[in-house]
């Protein structure tokens, strides 16, 4: 297989998941655009050293989440409020429940910290726990506890903007 | 209210997706290197041209003094010269095959803007010299065919030209050259060395 096909599997394979983490990081479409883009440069550019990695989507997630940190610590940027407000506001009454629904809940994410924000990406696409330790570099344990606490507090988030 | 299962059905229904495309991250790296390849391109058809219309002017008027015809020996030698070496970056900066190698194109993309380097100074230096000593040679006979003033006139735009190509315009080109590809270089560097920051 050549470069480019295995690249083009991979980009097909990975990109849906890795734009959903970068948009839940950032809360803009176009910053994940770019970050995604950034991401997948980084993964052509050494998809050569990935051969010796046992899975390629945490390789891939673990790219893209120093990509999210660098880009933040960059642009120092604090997506928290501006975001899915941004959203809501340009899209207005055009968007369907469904779409309401989601921004709502990036809107939510966006008020998690930062490490949450990634994790809580990871286990809303239902990547399994092994997988998300290994990326965000946090023992299995830790990381069931920390994961239901993030559940809960996102939760508890939702529920309360949902009755405003 | 909803609980976290819940919350997760609203994440998988999104029907937003990504804007880029695989096609798109090779584009990136791409169009930069697809804006200089034009650019030389152009060079290399404006240089022809030029040729031609020196080897018409020799072929039509018919010169009498040996230092015209040497005149024009030098500016086609010039002209040849500057195709053959823009042929060869243009050649070196569509080999595609560099786009397969992304760990050597950094290292080649150095090498490119060192070439470029010497190229637009020391080499264009030796260029601009022997085009003024065929302009010196041409308007020796140019001097009996026309009135003094006009010569004068013709020498002083000429090498006023000349000059300002070498101190102004080159110096510009060079840096908007530089510019371009050390943007490239610095881009690809700072992803190569972020990779190796976070040791994955």
């Amino acid at each position: 297989m050549s470069k480019e096909s295995l690249f083009k599997e991979i980009f097909e394979a990975n990109s849906k998941k890795i734009y959903h983490l970068c948009y839940g990081y950032t809360g803009d479409d176009e910053s994940a655009n770019d970050l995604m883009q950034e991401t997948f440069m980084k993964v052509w550019q050494n998809l050569d050293k990935f051969r010796n990695q046992a899975l390629i989507s945490t390789w891939i997630y673990r790219i893209a989440v120093n990509t999210c940190l660098s880009y933040l610590r960059v642009e120092k940027r604090h997506p928290k409020d501006e975001l899915t407000d941004n959203i809501i506001e340009t899209k207005g009454e055009e968007i369907s429940e469904k779409n309401e629904q989601i921004s709502s809940l990036y809107k939510c994410i966006a008020q998690l910290e930062e490490n949450e924000r990634i994790i809580i990406t990871m286990v809303l696409d239902e990547l399994p726990y092994a997988e998300i330790a290994a990326i965000s570099g946090i023992s299995e344990g830790n990381l069931r506890v920390k994961i239901h606490r993030i559940k809960q507090k996102l939760t508890e988030i939702y529920n309360k903007y949902e009755r405003f | 209210m909803k609980d976290f299962e819940a919350l997760k059905v609203i994440w998988h229904n999104q029907i937003t997706l990504p804007k880029v495309s695989h096609e798109d991250v090779f584009k990136k790296i791409r169009k930069a290197k697809n804006g200089l390849s034009r650019r030389l391109l152009i060079e290399i058809i404006g240089m022809c041209i030029a040729t031609i219309a020196i080897l018409s002017i020799w072929w039509i008027i018919p010169f009498t003094m040996w230092t015209t015809h040497l005149a024009i020996i030098i500016f086609l030698a010039c002209c040849l010269y500057y195709i053959i070496a823009m042929i060869g970056n243009y050649q070196q900066i569509n080999y595609d095959k560099l786009i397969n190698k992304p760990e050597d194109y950094i290292n080649y993309l150095k090498a490119y803007k060192e070439k470029r380097y010497v190229l637009n100074t020391r080499k264009y230096r030796l260029y601009s010299i022997f085009l003024s000593l065929g302009f010196l040679l041409y308007f020796v006979e140019m001097s009996f065919l026309m009135p003094q003033w006009l010569t004068i006139l013709a020498l002083v735009l000429t090498f006023s030209w000349i000059a300002y190509s070498s101190f102004v315009l080159m110096r510009i080109y060079i840096k908007r050259e530089e510019s371009k590809l050390e943007g490239m270089i610095h881009n690809l560097e700072r992803i190569q060395k972020q990779f190796e920051d976070n040791d994955l």
